[in-house]
C-alpha cells in the first residue's frame, strides 16, 4: 500500500470518528459532551442512571447511539455499494440504482405504505414495525433477481443488458409507483414523500441488527472483490486473462449491492449521493485502486451520512429535514465544483 | 329556471356555438333574483341559481345537509365523508386537491362551492373563469371561521334564515365547549401525529388544523415550534413530552399503538408509559365544519377522562360522530 | 502428456455459422507460433479458445497435457498470458497500478512491476495515468503487465498476442515480435494472431494459416508462405522472395492494379468474404 493510500485511509477514519462523535454529542436536547462520554462509560460498564441523568441516558443510548451506528452502517454500505458498481459498470457515474434495487424498493414500499394496511394486521406484532423495511427490501432485491436473470445468459452476465434491463424496469416500477401514489390519500403520500427522502429517523437497535447482516455481507464482499475490480478496469476478457472468475465475480457484486443498499434503502430509505460523490471524490483523492478505495469509501460514506443527519436534525429542530434534501443539497454542488474544477484542467 | 333546464344548460357547453347561444337566451331570462358573494379570494361572485351544487370539501358538504339543502347537491368530492350517505347517494368528482374541471361541467352544475385548497390551481382557474359560479369557502380553524363559513354558504344558497339558526346552534355549542374547557385547570400536553410510517413521525404543528382543534379542546400542543404538518426530530418528540398521542384513526400509517409507542421518537415519553393513544376520525376533527365543537369535546373527553365532560347537546347534524376513546 | 498447448477439432458455432470448424494448433514451448489468414478465418476465435475465453462447441484443447476447463481461472493466469490489441482503463490508474493488475493474488510486487516497466523502457512512467498515453505508449504498459505476469506465475509460462500490432507503428511492431522472440527463449510458448505475413515471417518458427475456421497450412514460414498457398488464402496474386534471414511476400505488382480512368469499382479487387463462399471448396 503507498504512502497516500495510507493516508487517506487515515483522513477517513479521522472523519468518521468526528462524525460519530458529532452525532452522539448533538441534538436538540443540549448535552454537554463530556456528559455523553460518562454516559457511554457508565453504560459500558453496565451501571444505571436515574433521576434527571436517565433522560439523558435514554437520549444518548437509546435515541443517538442506535441512530449513530444505524446512520454508520447505511452510509458506509451506499458508499461503498457505489464504489463497487461503478467498478463492475466501468463507470464512474453508476450508481446502485443501476442494478434496480432502488425502484423497485420504493415501489413496494408505497405498495406497501397504500395496499399495506390490510396484510399489516396479518404480520405477528413483533414483526409489525418491520412491514415497511421488509417490503422495500424485498421488493428491491426481487428486483435485481428480476434484472439479472433478464441479462444473463448461458452463464453470462451482459452488463450493457443488465443496464438497458435497468432502465426499462426502473422506469416500469417508476410508472407504478406513480399508480400508488394517484392513489393514494394524502397521509400516504406524505409518508412516502418523506420516506423517499430518507431518514434515519426510527433506527431501534431491532433494524441495526436487522441490516447488520447485509452490510457486514458487503463488506466482507469489499474485501474480496478488490482485485477483480482493478482487473475489471481494463475489460472482461482482460480481468480473465489475469485470473478473474469474471462472472462469479459480477455475480458477487450485484448480489451484494442489492442486499447491501436494499438493506439501507430499508431502513433509511432513498439516500441520494453518497454512493456516487463519495467514490468520485476519493478516486481523485487517493486513485481507483480498490482494494484502498472500497475501505476508504466505506469509512467517508459512514462519516458524509453521520454529519448530513447532524444537520438534518438540528438545522430545523424541532422539525426534521428529509437526510436525501441535505445530502443532495451538499452533494450535488460539490459534485458539479469537482467537475467544473476538472474541466479547467483538462482544458484549462 | 329550474334545476334540470340549466343542467341541459350546462351539458351544451360542449355542443357548440347554438347551444351557448340557447345559453345565453335561458340566462337572460332567469330569475331577476341573482346576489352577489365574496368569497374567500376576495372576488365578487354573482349566483343566479342554487339549483345543482357541486360541493368540495367535507365541511361544505356537512354544512349544506346541515341547512337541510341535500337535494341541491348534484355531486361531492371525496373528502365529503359525512354524512356517509353523501358520497353513497351522489356521483363522485374526484379528491378535492385532483379536481378535473371538465368533469365537474359536465354534470351541468349550476353552482360550485369548495372549501378553500381545493385544487390543482389550475384547475380552480379553469372553472373560475368558466360561466358556472364557483364560491370558495376560506379556511376556518376557530368558533369564528366556522361560523363565517356557515353564514357564506347559508348566503349563497339563499337560506339566510336557516342559515342563522344553525350558525346561532353551533356558536352555542362552542361557548358550551369554552364552558367545558375553562375546567381544565392543568392542561396536558399531547401531539397530534398525522402519519408515522417510513420516516420521522410527521406531526401537526402551529398553523395546522390539528394545533387548533388541540386548542378547541384545551389542550396544549406539544410539537407547537413546528410550522404546519413536519417531519419531527425523535428526540425533539422526547424532549416536548407529550402525554398523549393522537393519531387519526386507521392514521400513523396503520401501524398499532402498540407499534407507534415503540418508536424511538415516542418510546421515552409520558404518552408511551402511560400508553395513551387516542384515535379519532379525521374528517370529524379536521374538518372544521358544524360538527367541530363536538369533535373538540370528544377529544377534551379522551385527555381529561377524570373531569367527566358532559355531551355538548344533541344536533341532527351530528349524529353518530364518532371520537374519543 | 506431452508439455504443449494444444487445440484440436475445435467447433464455434454463432449465429448460425461455424466460426471455428475443426480447427488445430499446437504451441511448444520455446518457439512462436503465428496464426495468420484472412479477415474471417477464425484466427481471434482460435486464440481465444486457446485462452479459455470461448468453451468450444466440440473439440479438445489441453495445457500441458491438462485439460483447459480443469483448470480455475486463477490456475490459468499462472500458466498463461494474452496481450489484447489494445486496452482501454475505466479509470485512472497509473501505469503501475495498471502492471501490478497482472500480478496473481498473493504475488508479491517486489519489484516485478519495476522490471517489468524496465523492460519496456518505461521505468520514468510508472506514477503516470495510463489513460492519456499515445497508442504506442499503452501498448508497452500492457506488455510490461503481461511479461510482469509470467514472471509471478509458474515456470516459463504460455503467451498469447491476439492481433497485437495492429495500429502500431514500426518500431513497437518490432518490439512486439522482440517481446514474443524473448519469452521463447526463455523457455515460453508464445501463440499469436498477426495480419502482416512478413512480420508473421520474421516472428515465427511456425506458421499456422487458417481460412473458413479450418487450417489451410502449417508449417515452418517458409513451407506457408509460398505463392500458390498465399493465392489460396487471401485469393491474392503475390510473389514470395526469398531472403537471407527467411522469406519476403509481395503483394500483387503495381501494374496489375486497376488504373485510375478503370470504372471497374474498388470493391472488385477484394476476394469474395470466404465464409459466403461454399464451404466444400475449402476442403
Amino acid at each position: 500500500m503507498t504512502r497516500s493510500a495510507t493516508a487517506g485511509l487515515a483522513v477517513c477514519l479521522t472523519l468518521l470518528a468526528l462524525a460519530v462523535l458529532a452525532s452522539l454529542a448533538i441534538g436538540p436536547i443540549s448535552i454537554p459532551p463530556a456528559r455523553v462520554w460518562e454516559i457511554l462509560w457508565h453504560a459500558a460498564s453496565g451501571g444505571m442512571a436515574q433521576g434527571r441523568a436517565l433522560r439523558e441516558a435514554v437520549v444518548v443510548l437509546d435515541i443517538r447511539l442506535p441512530r449513530t451506528v444505524l446512520g454508520l452502517l447505511v452510509g458506509a454500505g451506499t458508499a461503498a455499494a457505489g464504489a463497487v458498481m461503478q467498478g463492475v459498470f466501468r463507470n464512474p457515474l453508476a450508481d446502485p440504482g443501476l442494478v434496480g434495487v432502488s425502484s423497485g424498493a420504493a415501489l413496494a414500499a408505497v405498495m406497501w405504505i397504500v395496499l399495506g394496511a390490510p396484510l399489516a394486521a396479518l404480520l405477528p406484532t413483533f414483526v409489525e414495525g418491520f412491514g415497511l423495511p421488509l417490503a422495500a427490501f424485498l421488493g428491491g432485491l426481487g428486483t435485481t433477481a428480476l434484472l439479472h436473470a433478464i441479462a444473463t445468459r448461458d452463464g453470462r452476465t451482459s452488463i450493457a443488458t443488465l443496464l438497458f434491463a435497468g432502465l426499462a424496469i426502473g422506469a416500469l416500477a417508476g410508472a407504478a409507483t406513480g399508480l400508488m401514489v394517484f392513489i393514494s390519500s394524502d397521509q400516504q403520500l406524505r409518508d412516502f414523500t418523506f420516506w423517499s427522502f430518507g431518514s434515519l429517523s426510527g433506527a431501534t437497535w431491532a433494524r441495526v441488527l436487522s441490516c447488520l447482516p447485509f452490510m457486514l455481507g458487503l463488506f466482507l464482499l469489499c474485501g474480496m472483490l478488490g482485485r477483480a475490480l482493478d482487473a475489471l478496469a481494463l475489460g472482461e476478457a482482460e480481468a480473465f486473462h489475469v485470473g478473474i472468475d469474471v462472472e462469479r465475480s459480477k455475480r458477487f457484486a450485484i448480489a451484494g449491492v442489492a442486499a447491501g443498499v436494499g438493506a439501507a434503502v430499508a431502513v433509511a430509505g432513498v439516500v441520494g449521493f453518497v454512493g456516487l460523490v463519495v467514490p468520485h471524490l476519493l478516486r481523485l483523492a487517493i486513485g481507483p485502486g480498490n482494494r484502498v478505495l472500497l475501505p476508504a469509501s466505506a469509512l467517508l460514506g459512514g462519516a458524509l451520512l453521520l454529519a448530513a443527519d447532524v444537520a438534518a436534525r438540528t438545522l430545523a429542530s424541532p422539525a426534521e429535514l428529509p437526510l436525501g434534501v441535505v445530502t443532495a443539497s451538499v452533494g450535488a454542488p460539490f459534485f458539479l465544483w469537482l467537475l467544473l474544477r476538472r474541466r479547467a484542467a483538462l482544458f484549462g | 329556471m329550474d334545476g334540470k333546464g340549466t343542467g341541459r344548460v350546462g351539458r351544451a357547453r360542449h355542443r357548440g356555438r347554438r347551444a351557448v347561444l340557447l345559453a345565453c337566451a335561458l340566462l337572460l331570462a332567469g330569475p331577476a333574483a341573482a346576489r352577489t358573494v365574496t368569497d374567500a379570494r376576495g372576488r365578487t361572485v354573482e349566483i343566479a341559481d342554487t339549483g345543482r351544487v357541486v360541493a368540495i370539501g367535507g365541511a361544505v358538504t356537512e354544512i349544506l345537509y346541515a341547512l337541510g339543502l341535500a337535494d341541491r347537491i348534484i355531486a361531492v368530492d371525496t373528502t365529503s365523508l359525512y354524512p356517509a350517505s353523501a358520497l353513497k347517494d351522489k356521483p363522485n368528482v374526484g379528491y378535492m386537491r385532483a379536481i378535473s374541471p371538465e368533469g365537474v361541467l359536465a354534470l351541468g352544475p349550476t353552482l360550485v362551492v369548495a372549501a378553500e385548497g381545493s385544487g390543482p390551481p389550475d384547475a380552480i382557474k379553469v372553472l373560475g373563469s368558466a360561466s358556472v359560479p364557483f364560491l370558495v369557502i376560506p379556511e376556518a380553524h376557530d368558533a369564528e371561521g366556522v361560523v363565517a363559513r356557515i353564514r357564506l354558504i347559508a348566503e349563497a344558497m339563499d337560506v339566510r334564515p336557516a342559515g342563522e339558526s344553525l350558525a346561532a346552534a353551533v356558536a352555542d355549542d362552542f361557548a358550551a365547549l369554552a364552558a367545558l374547557r375553562a375546567r381544565i385547570t392543568t392542561p396536558r400536553t399531547a401531539t397530534f401525529v398525522l402519519s408515522a410510517q417510513g420516516a420521522a413521525p410527521v406531526v401537526g404543528g402551529s398553523g395546522s388544523g390539528a394545533d387548533a382543534i388541540l386548542q378547541l379542546a384545551g389542550i396544549r400542543n406539544a410539537m407547537s415550534a413546528l410550522k404546519g404538518y413536519k417531519p419531527a426530530v425523535d428526540e425533539a418528540m422526547l424532549a416536548a413530552e407529550p402525554e398523549a398521542i393522537i393519531v387519526m384513526r386507521n392514521g400513523a400509517g396503520g401501524l398499532s399503538d402498540e407499534a407507534l409507542l415503540a418508536l424511538p421518537a415516542f418510546a421515552g415519553t409520558p404518552a408511551a408509559r402511560a400508553g395513551r393513544v387516542i384515535g379519532i376520525d379525521g374528517a370529524y376533527a379536521l374538518g372544521f365544519g358544524p360538527r367541530t365543537p363536538q369533535a373538540a369535546r370528544d377529544l377534551a373527553a379522551a385527555l381529561y377522562p377524570e373531569l367527566a365532560l358532559p355531551a355538548l347537546p344533541p344536533r341532527p347534524w351530528a349524529q353518530g360522530a364518532g371520537g374519543g376513546g | 502428456m506431452s508439455a504443449v498447448y494444444q487445440a484440436q477439432g475445435i467447433v464455434v458455432a454463432a449465429g448460425g455459422r461455424r466460426l471455428l470448424d475443426g480447427a488445430e494448433i499446437t504451441v511448444r514451448r520455446g518457439e512462436v507460433t503465428v496464426i495468420v489468414g484472412p479477415n474471417g478465418a477464425g484466427k481471434s476465435t482460435l486464440l481465444k479458445v486457446l485462452a479459455g475465453e470461448i468453451a468450444p462447441a466440440r473439440g479438445a484443447v489441453t495445457l500441458d497435457g491438462v485439460p483447459l476447463a480443469a483448470f480455475s481461472p486463477a490456475a490459468l493466469a499462472r500458466r498463461r498470458a494474452v496481450l489484447p490489441q489494445s486496452v482501454h482503463v475505466a479509470f485512472p490508474f497509473t501505469v503501475a497500478e495498471v502492471v501490478a493488475i497482472g500480478l496473481p493474488a498473493g504475488a508479491g510486487r517486489s519489484g516485478r512491476v519495476e522490471r517489468a516497466l524496465a523492460r519496456v523502457d518505461l521505468t520514468d512512467f510508472a506514477t503516470r495515468t495510463y489513460e492519456p498515453l499515445s497508442g504506442g505508449e499503452r501498448q508497452r504498459v500492457q506488455i510490461a503487465r503481461v511479461l510482469a505476469q509470467l514472471e509471478a506465475g509458474e515456470g516459463a509460462g504460455y503467451l498469447l498476442l491476439d492481433e497485437p500490432t495492429a495500429s502500431l507503428d514500426l518500431a513497437h511492431q518490432m518490439l512486439v515480435v522482440r517481446l514474443a522472440r524473448e519469452v521463447a527463449a526463455a523457455g515460453g510458448g508464445v501463440a499469436a494472431v498477426l495480419h502482416d505475413l512478413n512480420l508473421a515471417a520474421m516472428a515465427a518458427d511456425r506458421l499456422v494459416a487458417l481460412k473458413d475456421g479450418r487450417v489451410a497450412a502449417a508449417g515452418t514460414p517458409e513451407e506457408v508462405i509460398a505463392d500458390h498457398h498465399v493465392a489460396t488464402l487471401y485469393e491474392v496474386s503475390a510473389r514470395v522472395r526469398s531472403v537471407p534471414d527467411g522469406v519476403f511476400l509481395l503483394p500483387q505488382s503495381i501494374e496489375a492494379l486497376p488504373n485510375r480512368e478503370s470504372d471497374v469499382p474498388l470493391s472488385a479487387s477484394l476476394p469474395d468474404r470466404p465464409n459466403v463462399r461454399q464451404r466444400d471448396t475449402g476442403a
